[in-house]
């Protein structure tokens, strides 16, 4: 069983997280057995706080996500966990938030289930250039979400989507009577994080918003997402498998294989002192304006056959590091300096042994 | 930045911009096309009646022949029920047929006793159009619901029962559905004596506004619309189905559940409007295989509508009657196809501005 | 290399394997023993039963009996004989029509998604237009100016009026295809129209031709029967559709002890299209489930 950890709290400051997530565990039925796509997963996320969750294809990431908004498809199952979400008055005269209530999510009945997406937490989806309606304009878009929540009618409605159109820095002028094709990708992506703040949710999820986007527009999302940020009190959670984007929005990081959160801590600890070997190899596959070609490297092998786990550390077959300890017992979380925590039998020497790693990553790359 | 491939050019300002659209391209464009068909047909029509050898009209100089009259005469009486010279050069006579048709009119009747061939077809083409057109109408939105229901229900005891009933009504022609319905509801159920379902309207029904008018009306059009329905309901229901199936997995509805909205609207305004698009261009196959089937569906019933006229101008070779039908029917499903179309670039909007074509 | 000339390969070997996914699905195989128990009775019934070409007062008709197992018609005639005897025509037309549909619907599809341009244009527009005319109209219309009773020219005329329909999905069916990595990869490689067109996609399109031969053979049962239903091809022999067309005519419609007379060749007919269709659909099913939902 593994303990919960509060990711990286600053001690003094006793507010309730906006999420909580303590031992959450999906399977999925399969035809050759159960995928257990997340597996004992505990995290917080504070009010104001942008977590991202970064990981390869596969590695249970978007499952995560679809889970916190109860949007997992039927072959999916919670088998344990709770996920709890604090609803904040807006904020008492000497500046701190006042817990209003919170939300058991997985406990919420199908209709509270409803009201509950977006209005509390909305979800940004990967592959977003079909996440609007095709036959639908803009404006009949934001229409359908605000009627769906009692929210904003009429003028007023359009003056507020007026505005957070303009919070993604689009003209609502040329947008609110378009239909979604008129639009171009980015776009598009740039009107559905508009939808997203619409009702003003405590927390956005961002499942890989700038993929299948063109380096520019990808620049301009992130762009858009960093002026939110100052702009906006809210809480994000930002999943992607590149960690450089993660670098630039994130106040914290948490490095996501097989399933399983495996190192988390502030993002300049993530960056500067990385533990565990899976973000190292993260790290040193991205490629960086004044490193050569040599330096970077990916990691071999690939993700693991989620239905067949490795035994001991399920890293164990990629990991340089890997001795019999490694392949027989699962290490625990650790807190190793305050905020961040790593899962790994070697993380004391893992940096160390970073070098290594890089060469025998090198060479298994060329035979 | 502006991706929008509009080719409108915006340089005074329109009050119903959406409305010009459509006019500027779509609708003109629709409409132009409908006539290039008509004409197409038209002009097909008019060489294997006229321009064929062994053609229809050749056929029937050589039965008046036959019959004792001379070549020349023979001659002057098919021209004369045909509305044509036949004496004039081809393109000239290709000219005088468009023109009659341009004025409606089709020529006369070899057989009833010298009609006008537009009288006739204006008689009977009230009921062909009440019975297809309800029927068709009907099973369009009838298949629309169960193709849909299927699609959620999917794998289950439903989908595998509707799924194969509706591959059955598929496969069994209309005309067999027909007999068995009668069989069943006459003979074997006795519950309406056949010879009372003959026919368009009983004898003795006067038409007008009165109740016993509609009544029996309806009471005529029941089988065969029945009939229709059932033979065209499940195409309708598969397309949907595998229609929605395929919509279901769009990343719009799951973004529209994210978004928190109630399943009533994602269902129609999300799902069902998506996943009814591609059969709409379902609807001219569908259209023109039900009047095609209509042609014995109505020759069963004995039902007074252009079917029928069509079977009896078979039968005594009675070839304007038959250019006529022929015409009119292809008329009537070219312009249902460009109602359908409209129908279609108004729930799509993508429709609308793309240009040319497909 | 090896890669890029694979699924010429599996030309032969994707044969076998239809097979056996047919035989596992229950639908599909029940469809295929009745078209094999139809077509072998179909032909070779007829050198065993005696002919029925003779009047038989004394059993006219007749309901079910053990003499008799399907009733006897008008004349006396065994229905059951009747069915042996009338099945030889509607297959020889079906199977005929069918082939040339599918060959006729394979050229002009595949014409028109490889050369593309205006010939694609044109070749879809008549496609679009060949749509709105109402098929069997034409057809009964056709066969009152064209003594039909040559089987054959029957066919041909079916092919000549139903192809377009099937030629639309054959021609995106290719578009797809074109766009696989092998055809691709072959045509970047130069190795010339014929090469990829009977090599790389034929091979892989083959499912696909053959439901559409189905396809096309009910289509022309329909047109067939329909035709003889309405007495427009004289056929000399015994023919389902003449059975019946014969018993509609004698009323049995309205008779209860005629009712078999009819059901006789309406349950062949149907039965034998709901083979064909259930067939068509399970290979549908097996090999490409999207592909039919966008006609």
């Amino acid at each position: 069983m593994q303990k919960h950890f509060a990711l990286g709290a600053p001690p003094l400051v006793i507010s309730q997280p906006t999420l909580s997530v303590k031992n959450l565990t999906v399977e999925y039925k399969a035809r050759r057995g159960a995928v257990q796509a997340v597996r004992n997963v505990s995290f917080d996320v504070q009010r104001g706080e942008v977590l991202a969750l970064i990981g390869e294809s596969g590695s249970g990431k978007t499952t995560l996500g679809l889970a916190l908004v109860g949007l997992l498809p039927s072959t999916a199952r919670i088998s344990s966990g709770t996920i709890t979400y604090a609803r904040f008055k807006s904020t008492a005269p000497n500046g701190r938030a006042i817990p209003e209530r919170t939300i058991d999510v997985l406990k919420l009945s199908q209709n509270q289930l409803r009201e509950f997406r977006w209005k509390e937490c909305a979800m940004v989806f990967q592959g977003a250039l079909n996440a609007l309606n095709p036959v639908l304009r803009i404006s009949d878009q934001f229409a359908d979400t605000a009627k769906a929540h009692g929210y904003l009618q009429g003028k007023a409605l359009q003056e507020r989507a007026a505005h957070v159109l303009t919070l993604v820095r689009l003209d609502p002028e040329r947008v609110w009577r378009a239909y979604p094709h008129e639009l171009s990708g980015g776009m598009r992506q740039r009107v559905l994080i508009a939808l997203g703040l619409l009702l003003e949710p405590q927390l956005l999820i961002l499942d890989e918003p700038t993929t299948a986007l063109d380096i520019l527009t990808q620049r301009s999302i992130m762009d858009v997402l960093k002026e939110l940020r100052q702009r906006l009190d809210f809480s994000l959670i930002f999943i992607s498998h590149d960690l450089s984007l993660a670098a630039e929005l994130a106040d914290r990081v948490a490095t996501v294989y097989a399933g399983k959160i495996v190192e988390t801590g502030d993002v300049y600890t993530m960056f500067k002192n990385p533990r565990h070997p899976y973000t190292i190899g993260l790290i040193n596959a991205v490629p960086t304006l004044a490193g050569t070609k040599e330096e970077l490297t990916s990691i071999p092998g690939s993700p693991p056959d989620l239905i067949n786990l490795p035994s001991g550390c399920k890293f164990h077959p990629r990991c340089p590091l890997a001795d019999e300890q490694t392949r027989s017992i699962e290490p625990e979380m650790e807190e190793i300096a305050a905020g961040h925590w790593v899962m790994c039998w070697h993380w004391r020497t893992a940096r160390e042994a970073l070098h290594v790693y890089k060469e025998k990553a090198v060479v298994g790359a060329e035979s | 930045m502006s991706t929008i491939s509009v080719p409108v050019t915006t340089e005074r300002p329109v009050s119903f911009p959406w409305l010009r659209r459509i006019t500027s391209n779509f609708l003109l464009r629709r409409l132009l096309k409908a006539l290039f068909t008509i004409w197409t047909v038209t002009t097909l029509i008019f060489f294997v009646i006229r321009a064929m050898p062994g053609s229809p009209v050749d056929i029937f100089v050589n039965d008046l022949v036959l019959k004792g009259l001379t070549e020349e005469e023979a001659m002057r009486r098919a021209a004369s029920l045909l509305h044509i010279d036949l004496s004039e050069p081809l393109p000239k006579q290709y000219v005088e047929f468009l023109g009659n048709l341009a004025r409606g009119d089709l020529g006369i009747s070899y057989i009833n006793r010298g009609q006008e061939v537009s009288t006739l077809i204006a008689q009977r083409l009230p009921w062909t159009l009440f019975s297809v057109g309800t029927s068709l109408i009907i099973s369009f939105f009838l298949g629309i619901f169960l193709g849909m229901i299927i699609a959620y229900k999917r794998d289950t005891w439903l989908d595998h029962l509707l799924t194969n009933i509706a591959a059955g009504l598929d496969a069994i022609p209309a005309y067999m559905t027909a007999i068995v319905l009668i069989i069943l509801i006459s003979l074997v159920w006795k519950i309406v004596p056949a010879g009372e379902l003959r026919g368009s309207l009983s004898a003795g029904i006067k038409p007008g506004f009165t109740f016993d008018f509609f009544g029996d009306v309806l009471k005529h059009v029941a089988l065969p619309a029945l009939v229709y329905i059932l033979a065209s309901v499940g195409s309708w229901m598969l397309t949907m189905k595998s229609s929605t199936v395929s919509t279901l997995g769009e990343d719009y509805v799951t973004v529209a559940k994210a978004r928190g909205l109630p399943e009533s609207r994602i269902i129609t305004a999300y799902v069902g409007r998506n996943a009814s698009l591609p059969l709409f261009t379902r609807f001219a196959l569908s259209i023109a295989f039900i009047l095609g089937g209509s042609v014995i569906i109505e020759k069963i019933f004995t039902y007074q509508g252009i079917g029928l006229l069509l079977t009896q101008a078979l039968y005594s070779r009675d070839y304007p009657v038959m250019q006529g039908i022929f015409l009119v029917t292809t008329i009537a499903v070219v312009f249902s196809n460009a109602i359908a179309d409209l129908l279609y670039g108004f729930l799509d909007p993508r429709i609308r501005v793309q240009g040319e074509g497909n | 290399m090896a890669a890029i000339t694979a699924p010429f390969g599996s030309a032969i070997s994707e044969t076998g394997k239809t097979f056996k996914l047919i035989a596992r699905n229950p639908a599909s195989f029940i469809g295929l023993l009745v078209l094999v128990v139809i077509t072998i009775v179909s032909l070779v019934g007829p050198m065993v039963i005696p002919p029925q070409n003779h009047a038989n007062v004394a059993e006219i008709l007749e309901g079910p009996s053990s003499r008799h197992i399907l009733g006897t018609d008008f004349q006396g005639s065994d229905n059951l004989a009747l069915l042996v005897y009338g099945g030889k025509d509607i297959l020889e037309v079906a199977f005929v029509a069918g082939l040339l549909t599918t060959l006729l619907a394979v050229a002009v599809g595949s014409v028109s998604a490889f050369l593309g341009g205006i010939v694609d244009t044109v070749l879809m527009e008549l496609v679009n237009i060949w749509l709105t005319i109402p098929q069997f109209p034409l057809l009964a219309i056709l066969a009152t100016m064209v003594k039909l009773s040559d089987i054959f020219l029957l066919a041909v005329l079916l092919a000549l009026l139903g192809w377009a329909g099937l030629a639309r999905q054959i021609r995106s069916q290719v578009l797809s295809l074109k766009q696989r990595d092998y055809v691709e990869a072959a045509m970047t490689l130069n190795l010339g129209t014929p090469h990829i067109i009977f090599r790389e996609m034929l091979p892989n399109m083959m499912s696909f031709v053959a439901i559409s031969l189905i396809f096309a053979a009910t289509s022309a049962i329909y047109q067939q029967t329909s035709l003889v239903f309405l007495g427009l091809v004289p056929f000399s022999s015994a023919n389902w559709g003449t059975t019946l067309s014969l018993a509609y005519t004698k009323g049995a419609i309205y008779q209860s002890d005629a009712a078999w007379t009819m059901l006789a060749p309406v349950g062949a007919i149907a039965l034998f299209q709901l083979a064909l269709v259930s067939l068509s659909r399970s290979l549908d099913e097996v090999f490409n489930p999207r592909l039919r939902t966008s006609v």
